[in-house]
């Protein structure tokens, strides 16, 4: 869906799988994230966003499935992805009894950043995030938006290829987010890969190029915001029942299959289970689906219902949208 | 901003990249320790309390030591009397005595509770993570907070050092005495600070770390000795022990003991029979003998060749026996400060590394921190990285 021109991907995971204690956090994400993207992860809380960038981080291993980082496995070599990576964790803190530049200059010298780069790197990260005259004030003067530049800051040190960033707006006021939307909207002028979470979607909408939308573990559509919008707005869920064997239920999918329309037919009842159920993804107006119904019986399958169902995908797109919670975030 | 290629370091010795990562670990946390009237102020306060111990001692032993000087003591002969000691001199046993306890109490409750909170209280504040995504590795991490946290506490070792030395002023212990005894507080200093960093990089609350902390450090200083205590009373009253002979528990139970050692460096100095020598008699009974004691008093005879094997004696001198009772108190054992200071640092080691393991996310924990010679794909995959158009 939509990554055409991915080249040498900075983010790559196939078949994520993080369980805790048999709970499943993540369920199987393949996520590519090509160099210079702005790729949003949109879900509710607790849909797994946090444990994938966590992963990516280098502070989970996977339970199953691999991820890569600039085509280095996050488990195989996790110091050299971190050398790679800036992170900024949902929830964090900073070092109160420490100044501004010292704050940074600390993380610097964790990267091993070189002396003289320090100080000229120091005064161009405060102007980026706005701290310049806060650059003496002691950490713990700052306000929370402060700090969450801080810490975006301290992220950018060693001038890494990608940054995840957790989301990096939460708990900010209305001002506060605006700023940092700048921020992000700047480093996306550097040529900067950025992945970042967050759980309403208007606050990453126009910022990201692809926006992928996540829920119990499972990314659920990735795509650029128009495609998805897109896709929602016109593919129906066709619900059809069939009363038919194994080899009948076969012969079906394989025939929805030939529709240039349909998009994933899925089984949603047991095998064997009669009727069977299938969900197919449909993309064209009611006639389409007539002309579709048609086609089936014609070819002798034996259609026992044929209706249009709303998605869970539907209803989660409105929730990520704000429509119903925008006010969760605080 | 330049090319990512520009941050990445250039290849060094494994050595000067450590060496250089704890010492940005130690100026952050120096920074905080230290930073403000605070350090400077206990500081003074502890030394001044040291100041006081030592005069206090001085205060409750100078009327018995001029007494003990004047009337002296029966000699072997029954008749004359002799002074075993001059009254300078047991003055500054007691101050040496005095302020070797009173030291190790304190580095005993001090240390653990500077480290306790290294990492744990990181993890309250949720800054570990932002630490432990850096490339620094996790030895110079454990290493910089041990280091940053042990600076105080061997800066008051250090700064409590010419209290000690009062001690030449007087005699009753030497400079090698002094030695010893900062010998045995820097070593308890480590362990119980490595002790204190090793549950606080395991529990997850600092709390949890202190209580585990100073559980330890009281299992070590006090729980081996009742250990020792009560396995030589079960040895001592079981049934097959028939004539009653005393059975003593094994001494290694007591090789971790600061407390232990710290008696057998205060019992050289003690010229008559006193409290520690005496502690030291009921542990280790014949094996040990005291300094007090180890000159058999020339008296007899006693040649050189009486002499205890850890004990340096001095040959009686050639009038009668009375004359080589005044002398000096010879240097004595060595025995547990050895077997501290050896069982103790390797105790500090195996703690130490298991911190370094700790602070690593888990999952990730067993896998090598480090390749050096890293797959290929590490350079030879990465996209060459080019500035955006303005």
């Amino acid at each position: 869906m939509g990554h055409a021109a991915v080249s040498a991907p900075v983010i790559e995971t196939r078949g994520l799988v993080k369980r805790y204690d048999g709970e499943l956090a993540v369920a199987g994400i393949d996520l590519l994230v090509g160099s210079g993207e702005i790729y949003g992860l949109v879900g509710p809380n607790g849909a797994g966003k946090t444990t994938t960038m966590r992963i990516l981080a280098t502070l989970l291993a996977p339970t199953a499935g691999e991820a890569l980082v600039c085509g280095i496995g996050v488990t195989d070599d996790p110091v050299e992805v971190r050398r790679r990576i800036g992170y900024m964790p949902d929830f964090y803190g900073v070092y109160d009894d420490l100044r501004v530049w010292e704050y940074l200059d600390f993380f610097a010298r964790c990267y091993r950043v070189p002396g003289p780069r320090r100080t000229a790197m120091i005064g161009e990260l405060l102007e980026i995030v706005g701290l310049v005259e806060k650059r003496d004030a002691y950490v713990e003067e700052l306000s929370r938006g402060m700090r969450q530049r801080l810490c975006l800051a301290h992220t950018l040190v060693h001038d890494p290829q990608l940054l995840i960033l957790d989301e990096p707006a939460s708990g900010l006021d209305p001002r506060a987010r605006v700023e940092m939307r700048e921020i992000l909207r700047e480093l996306r002028g550097m040529g900067k890969t950025i992945l970042v979470s967050s759980h309403i979607l208007p606050e990453l909408g126009e910022l990201c190029t692809r926006i992928g939308i996540i829920d119990r573990g499972r990314l659920l559509r990735s795509g650029s915001l128009a495609e998805i919008e897109r896709s929602l707005r016109a593919t129906a869920v066709l619900r059809i029942d069939l009363l038919a064997d194994e080899t009948g239920v076969d012969a079906a999918c394989a025939a929805l299959g030939t529709d240039s329309r349909v998009g994933s037919v899925l089984r949603s009842t047991e095998p064997g289970a009669v009727p069977a159920t299938l969900e197919v993804a449909f993309d064209g107006d009611p006639d389409a689906q007539a002309r579709l119904l048609a086609s089936l019986v014609a070819a002798g399958h034996r259609v026992s219902g044929f209706r249009q169902a709303t998605s869970d995908l539907e209803e989660l797109f409105l929730q990520v949208t704000g429509r119903d919670d925008g006010e969760e975030a605080a | 901003m330049t090319a990512s290629a520009a941050s990445r370091p250039r290849p060094a010795s494994g050595v000067s990249e450590f060496a250089s990562s704890v010492a940005t670990i130690l100026s952050k946390e120096l920074r905080g320790r230290f930073r403000g009237r605070r350090a400077f102020v206990v500081l003074t306060i502890y030394v001044a309390v040291l100041a006081l111990i030592a005069y206090g001692a001085y205060v409750v032993e100078a009327p018995s030591a001029r007494d003990a000087a004047n009337g002296g003591t029966l000699a072997p002969d029954g008749v004359s009397t002799v002074n075993l000691v001059n009254a300078s001199s047991s003055i500054g046993q007691a101050i040496f005595s005095m302020l070797s306890v009173f030291q190790l109490l304190l580095v005993a409750f001090i240390a653990p509770a500077l480290t306790a909170g290294a990492i744990s209280l990181e993890r309250e504040k949720q800054t570990l993570d932002l630490l432990v995504t850096t490339p620094m590795r996790p030895g110079a991490i454990v290493v910089g907070k041990l280091v940053a946290a042990l600076a105080f506490v061997l800066l008051m070792i250090v700064a409590g050092i010419p209290v000690s030395a009062l001690v030449l002023m007087y005699g009753g212990a030497n400079q090698a005495d002094i030695v010893r005894q900062q010998v045995v507080l820097v070593t308890a200093a480590v362990g119980f600070g490595v002790i204190g960093i090793f549950f606080s990089a395991l529990a997850r609350r600092t709390q949890a770390a202190t209580v585990l902390a100073y559980s330890a450090m009281l299992v070590l200083a006090i729980g081996t000795i009742l250990a020792w205590r009560l396995g030589t009373e079960i040895l001592t009253n079981d049934a097959s022990n028939r004539f009653g002979q005393v059975m003593r528990a094994p001494e290694e139970i007591l090789w971790l003991n600061p407390a232990v050692a710290m008696i057998e460096v205060v019992a050289n100095t003690e010229f008559t029979y006193g409290d520690f020598t005496e502690t030291m008699q009921s542990i280790r009974g014949d094996a040990y003998v005291p300094p007090a004691l180890a000159p058999p008093a020339g008296a007899s005879g006693g040649a050189v060749a009486d002499c205890p094997p850890n004990a340096r004696c001095v040959p009686p001198l050639d009038t009668t026996g009375v004359a080589a009772a005044t002398q000096t108190p010879t240097v004595g054992s060595e025995h547990f400060l050895w077997r501290f200071v050896v069982s103790m640092s390797a105790l500090s080691l195996v703690l130490a590394l298991a911190a370094m393991r700790l602070v690593v996310p888990a999952g990730l924990r067993w896998r090598p921190a480090r390749r050096r010679t890293g797959p290929a794909v590490a350079d030879a995959g990465e996209p060459a990285v080019v500035e955006p158009e303005p």
